[in-house]
């Protein structure tokens, strides 16, 4: 119980942080997905009309992709920017990459909700198979979790770390099918997709808000097993380094 | 033999090393060339054991770098050692050592909050509020301010109150008392035999010999991270004023 309200307070402190000075402060998560697929709509809607419905195409994969991006950024500056509070208080480092996620965690369900509703005029079809976005969103949660560990721990001792990471993040968000479809790609070169893991996920997302059906098992599986693959590793490591993290920050 | 006796804290044979890390440009090269790591394992604390019964008061005095705060991190649990054990039957006030828990961006207001409930006393506690306040002697003005903006006095006051805001078992000192004004430091003073008398237990880090003899019984000298001197405080201190 006792640890749950200090991720809540640190939780707190980062969105507080995060937003100081600015106006509209915590909106800002699902302002900049809007920002974004306004810039997609008016540049690639009337080039891909291929794809049914190009906005709730575009909003899934935008959402989840922000969500990714912000938790890892996030994370690997927390826990350098809060040697302060790692120094003076005996508190487990896990908790900084936790107070990211959660509280972007709450950011995602918020932004979903506010474009389930928006998205009454771009083609969704409202039943109850759009529940499955919360299992699906929990997995990649999972998922990015164990990447943020892994970047944020690696990052007390190689600063670099933060440094390649936003910089690899755009070509990262440019090899993901998130803004074009996938039939885009020739056929020699689908394998640099095929080998992104959150192409899988976001393919999830999409097979339950857009596409018609049911997404298959098969998809399922595989993105819990990477889920899970990787949320382990991250730990694994983030607890290799976490008892050298104050002679480094 | 009653619990009075035990031990609130223990230390058996703690060994405390770092990793130091040349990390740069330059260490490529080392690691290339020489195959030299570039992280290298540093020991600041040797071998310590100590002992510290419910109720003392224990000064702990030694020069600059010589693992003082090391020490009391290793004690905190906030530093695990690389050897040995440490066995604490308690609760700590959080060791603010001139301002370093607080965070800069938020105000006065905000970092009280998050210190309480970092330290799990719970958020709500407005009495808790009430006597940081009143015991910093700093205004509603001021606490709305940005911490960056402090002095390093009211920085001192603000770390000072909510370290004692905690009804911990054992309270650390670590320096805290030299840059408040004279009025501050004697309020702190006075504070401090209070919690004294409470039948708390005292670790007391300063560089003042003077008031390490005022408030504790007994001491510790370090000296690159060795115990060199242990007890009682007028003995020790007259050893480290040899020191110099």
């Amino acid at each position: 119980m006792q640890n749950i309200t200090r991720v809540y307070a640190l939780s707190k402190r980062n969105v507080i942080l995060r937003y100081k000075s600015s106006l509209i402060g915590f909106f800002w998560g699902f302002f900049k997905p809007l920002l974004y697929l306004f810039i997609f709509i008016v540049i690639f809607s009337s080039q891909f009309t291929s794809v049914n419905h190009y906005v709730l195409f575009a909003t899934t994969g935008l959402i989840f992709w922000f969500f990714f991006a912000n938790v890892t950024n996030q994370s690997i500056a927390n826990i350098v920017g809060s040697a302060g509070i790692l120094k003076s208080l005996s508190i487990p480092p896990i908790f900084f990459p936790l107070s990211d996620m959660i509280s972007e965690l709450f950011n995602l369900v918020l932004t979903l909700v506010v474009f389930l509703i928006l998205m009454h005029w771009f083609g969704i079809v409202y039943s109850f198979k759009l529940l499955l976005i919360l299992p699906c969103a929990v997995l990649f949660g999972l998922f990015s979790m164990g990447i943020t560990l892994m970047l944020s721990s690696l990052n007390v001792f190689f600063r670099d770390i933060g440094i390649v990471w936003s910089t690899v993040q755009p070509a990262l968000f440019y090899l993901t099918p998130i803004a074009y479809p996938e039939s885009l790609i020739p056929e020699h070169y689908k394998f640099i997709i095929k080998c992104n893991p959150i192409y899988y996920f976001i393919q999830l997302a999409r097979d339950i808000t857009c596409n018609p059906g049911m997404p298959s098992a098969r998809l399922w599986l595989l993105c819990a097993g990477m889920a899970v693959c990787m949320y382990f590793a991250g730990l694994l490591i983030f607890n290799k380094l976490k008892n050298q993290f104050i002679s480094a920050i | 033999m009653g619990i009075e006796q035990e031990d609130l804290i223990s230390l058996k044979n703690v060994t405390v090393s770092f990793w130091q890390n040349n990390v740069g440009v330059h260490s490529v090269k080392d690691l290339l060339v020489q195959r030299k790591n570039p992280f290298q394992n540093k020991t600041i604390l040797h071998n310590i054991s100590l002992n510290i019964k419910k109720g003392q008061s224990i000064g702990m005095l030694g020069r600059n770098g010589c693992g003082k705060s090391t020490l009391l991190r290793t004690i905190a649990g906030i530093i695990k050692p690389y050897t040995g054990t440490v066995t604490v039957n308690g609760t700590f006030a959080p060791i603010l050592a001139i301002g370093a828990g607080l965070e800069p961006e938020l105000n006065g207001y905000e970092n009280i909050s998050l210190l309480l409930s970092l330290y799990g006393t719970h958020r709500r506690n407005t009495d808790a509020v009430a006597n940081i306040k009143e015991f910093s002697e700093l205004d509603d003005e001021v606490l709305r301010m940005p911490v960056k903006r402090y002095s390093s006095g009211m920085v001192a006051r603000l770390a000072f109150s909510i370290s004692l805001a905690n009804e911990a078992d054992i309270l650390i000192i670590d320096e805290v008392l030299a840059v408040g004004d004279q009025g501050f430091q004697a309020k702190c003073m006075k504070k401090i035999y209070q919690v004294k008398n409470e039948g708390k237990t005292i670790l007391f880090v300063s560089h003042f010999p003077d008031d390490v003899e005022k408030i504790c019984d007994s001491a510790i000298l370090l000296e690159d991270g060795v115990i060199t001197q242990t007890g009682n405080a007028a003995y020790v201190c007259d050893k480290y004023r040899q020191l110099f």
